[in-house]
């Protein structure tokens, strides 16, 4: 389903909750909404799923405007949409007992396997006749995906859907999202979390206090976030605050002793520089190398993550992350108070500037 | 000394639970659609409208008799209908005071439950007749409760019933103005016994509501 919303502007006790939203929303793909508690993600969802009027703007899908359609169209519309809430809103009785409630809203009986396959895709097989209030609260959030499932709409709102769950539900229920969007529906889901956004291959719309900051592909929004508060809520792991200076035909970010080559049309006042672990080589010495950037630093602390070991690296009093992997780092002997040499290159600083 | 039961008795028994039930159930009929408008919607004046509800309980019963008497008796406005000293008045004048009795409560235990009920039916794909099923029948036990509070607080008025009823013997004498009577008298037993008997109605009725809300 294509969506576009436009102006969109709700309050609630008189207090702004979205500001002149607007967005477009990639139809048979996944779309991620994202922002602190109380940016209006939930508000936004609320009002593309019909649950809320918005007080001004408006709302297309498929190119209809929403203000013109009559109540009985609204519930049309409705029923092409599957909403998940945030905090499971399930019906006591059993897990059958809630998936059949859709159905019978529309007054029609799904087929048996119908059930099984939809409590099978979200991992509730054997589930049928548990009471529902009993479940989890991984195995509740599953349920709702499953009831919304069962009716096979055209979009999907899910509100934060994978919050506070275990790993189990949330790889899950990630993968029954993607697996959606492969079979044509449209997502879209508010989420805290960018990295979920990333793996979710999803188009990110970034709010903050109910204004759109910044919207694309969510590898763009991390590897290039346009305001600090975006750079710090995508957990960035080096943020660098310093004053930019002119050095002969180079601009420097001066922080401290240490200063950091850039790329930039400004070259005074002071800026923020974002830079991304991997795009850092380690050497035990100098490297030959183009990059402009060149540091000694001490090891302060190695975090094994498996498959790569995170290193925090001390250079001059800026505590840049780094990551390695497992082999390399075991081949060169790496340990917390040995120095290392940090290599990156002036291009991949990424600047942003407080406006 | 009320045993065996007489006629009198009797009679004043039923009508005590045959007015104040209508008066229930007439408060209800208007009481719960506007605590279901109250919970669901949002619209300009809906916390001027709440304010004046719960205010609204804090009536006194005799205002309420006042002002029935003055609609019902013969220049009022109701005058023609001749409802004066008639159990249909008496059913008016405590059917006002149990709606915002009603109305508070069903609102205030709706609160909690009417958006999520509501929230689930819609996102579902319920229209408006579903949807206000849904929420009433998660409501059931909020109504009920405030169904008890306002037959609770009818069946034991007096003073306005009096005023509107008139507590003619065999038309409108109930149980609290036949006790009022009984001991003004100075038949105190009576009196007596005629509490303990609408103790016991209020109770019976009380206790029934409350196995079906168990149900």
């Amino acid at each position: 389903m294509d969506i576009r919303v436009d102006g969109l502007e709700q309050a609630a006790g008189g207090k702004l909750i979205l500001d002149q939203v607007s967005l477009e929303f990639s139809a048979g793909a996944v779309n991620a909404i994202l922002g602190a508690n109380g940016a209006g993600k939930s508000t936004l969802l609320r009002l593309l799923g019909l649950l809320d009027k918005p007080r001004r703007g408006e709302i297309y899908y498929d190119g209809f405007s929403l203000s013109v359609l009559r109540r009985r169209q609204r519930t049309a519309l409705r029923r092409r949409i599957g909403f998940v809430f945030q905090t499971p809103l399930l019906l006591s009785g059993t897990v059958e007992a809630n998936l059949l409630y859709g159905p019978r809203l529309r007054g029609v009986r799904p087929a048996g396997p119908a059930l099984e396959q939809v409590l099978a895709v979200t991992g509730l097989q054997g589930k049928r006749t548990q009471n529902a209030q009993q479940l989890s609260g991984g195995e509740k959030q599953r349920l709702q995906l499953a009831r919304v499932m069962l009716l096979d709409p055209e979009l999907y709102l899910l509100d934060e859907p994978t919050a506070n769950l275990d790993p189990l539900s949330v790889k899950n229920i990630e993968n029954a999202i993607i697996r959606l969007a492969r079979a044509g529906k449209t997502i879209i889901l508010a989420t805290h979390n960018l990295v979920q956004a990333r793996l979710l291959d999803a188009r990110v719309a970034f709010l903050k206090a109910g204004r759109l900051v910044q919207a694309g592909p969510a590898a763009d929004v991390l590897n290039r976030p346009l305001s600090l508060d975006i750079a710090e809520f995508s957990a960035a792991e080096n943020i660098v605050s310093g004053t930019l200076a002119r050095h002969g035909e180079h601009t420097e970010l001066r922080c401290g002793t240490l200063a950091i080559e850039v790329v930039s049309e400004r070259s005074q006042g002071t800026a923020a520089a974002v830079i991304r672990p991997e795009d850092i080589v380690v050497s035990k010495g100098p490297i030959s190398s183009s990059a402009r950037n060149c540091f000694r630093g001490s090891i302060v602390a190695l975090t094994d993550l498996g498959l790569i070991t995170s290193l925090r690296i001390d250079c001059s009093g800026v505590l840049f992350t780094v990551f390695v992997t497992r082999i390399s780092c075991t081949e060169m002997n790496l340990a917390a108070g040995m120095d290392v040499t940090l290599t990156f290159k002036a291009t991949s600083v990424h600047l942003l500037f407080q406006e | 000394m009320l045993l065996p039961p007489n006629r009198e008795i009797l009679q004043i028994i039923f009508l005590s639970l045959a007015v104040s039930g209508a008066a229930t159930v007439l408060a209800a009929l208007a009481a719960i659609p506007a605590a279901l408008v109250l919970a669901l919607r949002e619209f300009r004046g809906k916390r001027f409208l709440v304010g004046l509800v719960n205010t609204a309980m804090s009536v006194p019963a005799v205002l309420i008799g006042l002002l029935v008497y003055g609609g019902v008796s013969r220049r009022g406005p109701l005058g023609a209908l001749g409802l004066l000293f008639t159990p249909g008045a008496m059913v008016l004048a405590q059917a006002l005071l149990a709606f915002p009795i009603i109305t508070a409560l069903a609102l205030a235990a709706l609160k909690g439950i009417a958006r999520d009920s509501r929230d689930l039916a819609l996102s579902l794909g319920a229209n408006r007749r579903q949807l206000a099923l849904a929420v009433i029948r998660q409501g059931r036990f909020a109504f009920l409760t405030a169904l008890i509070a306002g037959f609770s607080r009818v069946i034991g008025e007096t003073g306005m019933t009096l005023m509107v009823g008139g507590n003619i013997k065999g038309h409108t004498r109930v149980l609290t103005t036949a006790i009022s009577l009984e001991t003004m008298k100075g038949n105190f037993e009576i009196g007596i016994a005629l509490g303990i008997v609408l103790l016991l109605a209020a109770l019976t009725i009380t206790i029934a509501l409350q196995w079906a809300q168990g149900k």
